[in-house]
């Protein structure tokens, strides 16, 4: 069957793709300039300094910033779902499809909604900083990373667990050196995409940290482009492709695994 | 409980490290489960952010429900939230996402992997880096004023302030499309090619065979995918706030910015929660009305 693109139609693919793309040069054009003015040109004066300067002062703080809350949140959201998944995948407790659906169901909850708890709690137990950031973006991760991983607990064959068992490992021998080894692509999909997410937070960090030293890139971002007066687009547009570079970088890492888990609410009964 | 019986003999025989390690998950969905009421039950209060009302608050009934309708800002935020969601998800990210899906199956070579590939950058980019780059693009000494408005002799235009909607409904687009085309790939990859060749022997127009054999066969994906970025855009907060504020006037303040707006800026954090409870009860709703029309026979 011949279904080659016409000519017309292939050239209106390239225009989406010039419309698609065209942001991208403006940021690469502006990044490696070093006397950028924000308009799309070549670089006048090409250089890395705006990357040298991106990564100095308040802003190599706020990517530290960023790298401990993304690290803290993909840690212990991957420890606390483990642990429950794998007792999840294996037991047959009574209504165990309704937990399943009733996480789904909170996992669809839309969070903005539920800032203003998350806000006022965090403020009654003095959790305002990194830590409480940490704490309420895995709560709210809590549910995908959960069906995500029973869901890969499952595919790892029972037989395995069972022989050990017969042959007199203890329970805590059999996950770790079983279940956790045979389910590390899992495990990996579920701590990398957490990491994007909170990588990629906005809306908590900005109401949680006071201070310019406790922004996260997300929040230095905004604050920089925000900014009245001069822009300084050359610094902005190097900040931006170093705060984008993880997410991306993730994204490709794992994307032969990304379809496992592509809409995150496969609920096998 | 019966749990025993048909319980794995190695589970079983370590049960307390079982019940040990689900306890953090349980207590982390308990606290989600807190927040939900506690957002429904303080939405009855005229709980503040700072002042005597933050420590001393009491129950109003219903009055922070009244307020969203008797009070100016909510009904226009919600038509707001409704455009931007129609417009930017429903209309943009799905009909482009399909028309691109169905367009590019027939294409191979470096073409395709060069959209692809432009595609997924928009959406794997963080929500502030789209803002900005938006924002920058559209501004008066930007991209389309430098490339395209100035070479043609118009007067450069400051996007943002006199186009605020259109920009962030393309911006959304712009940043959004790649889920839809990603689903609607693995939606059409589903449909048997027979069944397509034979509408095609029959003379069937490429209109017709995506009318009449292709969307019926993929209606699930379509319900899944309407349903997913209908919630997820209903209730985005970060690119517009980071480009427009909400501004100018209310044209671009979705109900995201405006529920930020009178909790954490004005303080009134009963009000905010009616608000927010309110964008709950519509998603809900929506998720209801999809997973309706999905059930429903032919």
């Amino acid at each position: 069957m011949d279904e080659r693109p016409s000519r017309s139609l292939a050239l209106a693919l390239c225009f989406v793709a010039v419309i698609w793309v065209s942001p991208f040069a403006w940021l690469l054009s502006n990044a490696f300039d070093t006397s950028a003015v924000g308009i799309l040109r070549l670089p006048q004066d090409p250089g890395v300094g705006n990357f040298g300067r991106a990564l100095s002062g308040s802003s190599g703080l706020q990517m530290w910033n960023s790298l401990v809350i993304a690290f803290g949140t993909a840690t212990l959201t991957v420890a606390v779902a483990a642990g429950a998944a794998y007792p999840l995948s294996r037991i047959r407790i009574p209504g165990r499809d309704a937990m399943l659906w009733g996480l789904v169901l909170l996992r669809m909850m839309p969070s903005t909604g539920l800032m203003i708890p998350i806000f006022f709690s965090a403020q009654k137990t003095g959790l305002l900083n990194h830590l409480g950031v940490i704490l309420a973006l895995s709560i709210l991760n809590l549910p995908f990373a959960l069906l995500l991983l029973k869901n890969f607990f499952d595919t790892v064959p029972i037989e395995l667990e069972e022989a050990a068992h017969v042959e007199g490992a203890s329970l805590f021998q059999i996950v770790g050196r079983i279940v956790l080894p045979l389910s590390r692509p899992g495990l990996a999909v579920v701590w990398f995409f957490t990491f994007t997410t909170a990588w990629n937070e906005f809306l908590l960090p900005l109401l949680f940290s006071r201070a310019e030293s406790g922004f996260p890139m997300s929040v230095g971002l905004y604050a920089a482009f925000g900014q009245q007066g001069a822009i300084d687009y050359g610094f902005l547009a190097a900040y931006s492709i170093l705060y984008a570079a993880p997410a991306i970088a993730v994204y490709f890492l794992l994307r032969r695994n990304m379809n496992t888990g592509f809409a995150g609410v496969g609920v096998k009964g | 409980m019966s749990l025993r019986n048909d319980t794995k003999p190695w589970l079983s025989g370590g049960f307390g490290l079982v019940i040990l390690a689900s306890i953090p998950a349980v207590l982390f969905v308990g606290a989600l489960i807190f927040f939900t009421v506690w957002v429904v039950t303080f939405s009855f209060t005229d709980l503040s952010l700072v002042g005597a009302k933050s420590v001393n608050w009491s129950w109003i009934g219903f009055d922070n429900y009244e307020r969203l309708f008797t009070r100016r800002g909510f009904m226009e935020s919600l038509w707001v939230t409704v455009s931007f969601t129609f417009f930017s998800a429903i209309v943009g990210q799905s009909l482009l996402g399909f028309l691109l899906a169905s367009v590019m199956r027939a294409l191979r070579g470096p073409l395709r992997g060069f959209i692809e590939v432009a595609i997924m950058l928009g959406w794997l980019l963080p929500d502030i880096v789209a803002a900005f780059l938006w924002s920058a693009t559209t501004a008066e000494n930007g991209l389309i004023n430098s490339v395209v408005l100035g070479p043609l002799g118009f007067d450069s235009v400051n996007f943002l302030n006199e186009f605020a909607f259109p920009v962030v409904v393309v911006a959304n687009v712009w940043k959004g499309t790649a889920w839809s085309y990603l689903l609607f790939s693995a939606a059409l990859d589903s449909v048997p090619r027979d069944v397509i060749e034979a509408a095609q022997v029959d003379g069937a127009t490429w209109w017709q065979r995506t009318r009449r054999v292709t969307l019926p066969m993929i209606k699930s994906h379509i319900g899944t995918n309407t349903l997913f970025i209908t919630i997820w855009t209903f209730t985005y907060f970060p690119l517009v706030y980071a480009m427009t504020g909400g501004g100018p006037g209310r044209q671009t303040k979705v109900l995201s910015i405006f529920m930020y707006e009178q909790s954490f800026k004005i303080g009134k954090l009963g009000y905010g929660s009616a608000i927010s409870v309110a964008m709950l009860l519509v998603v809900g709703l929506l998720a209801v009305f999809y997973v309706r029309l999905l059930k429903e026979p032919e």
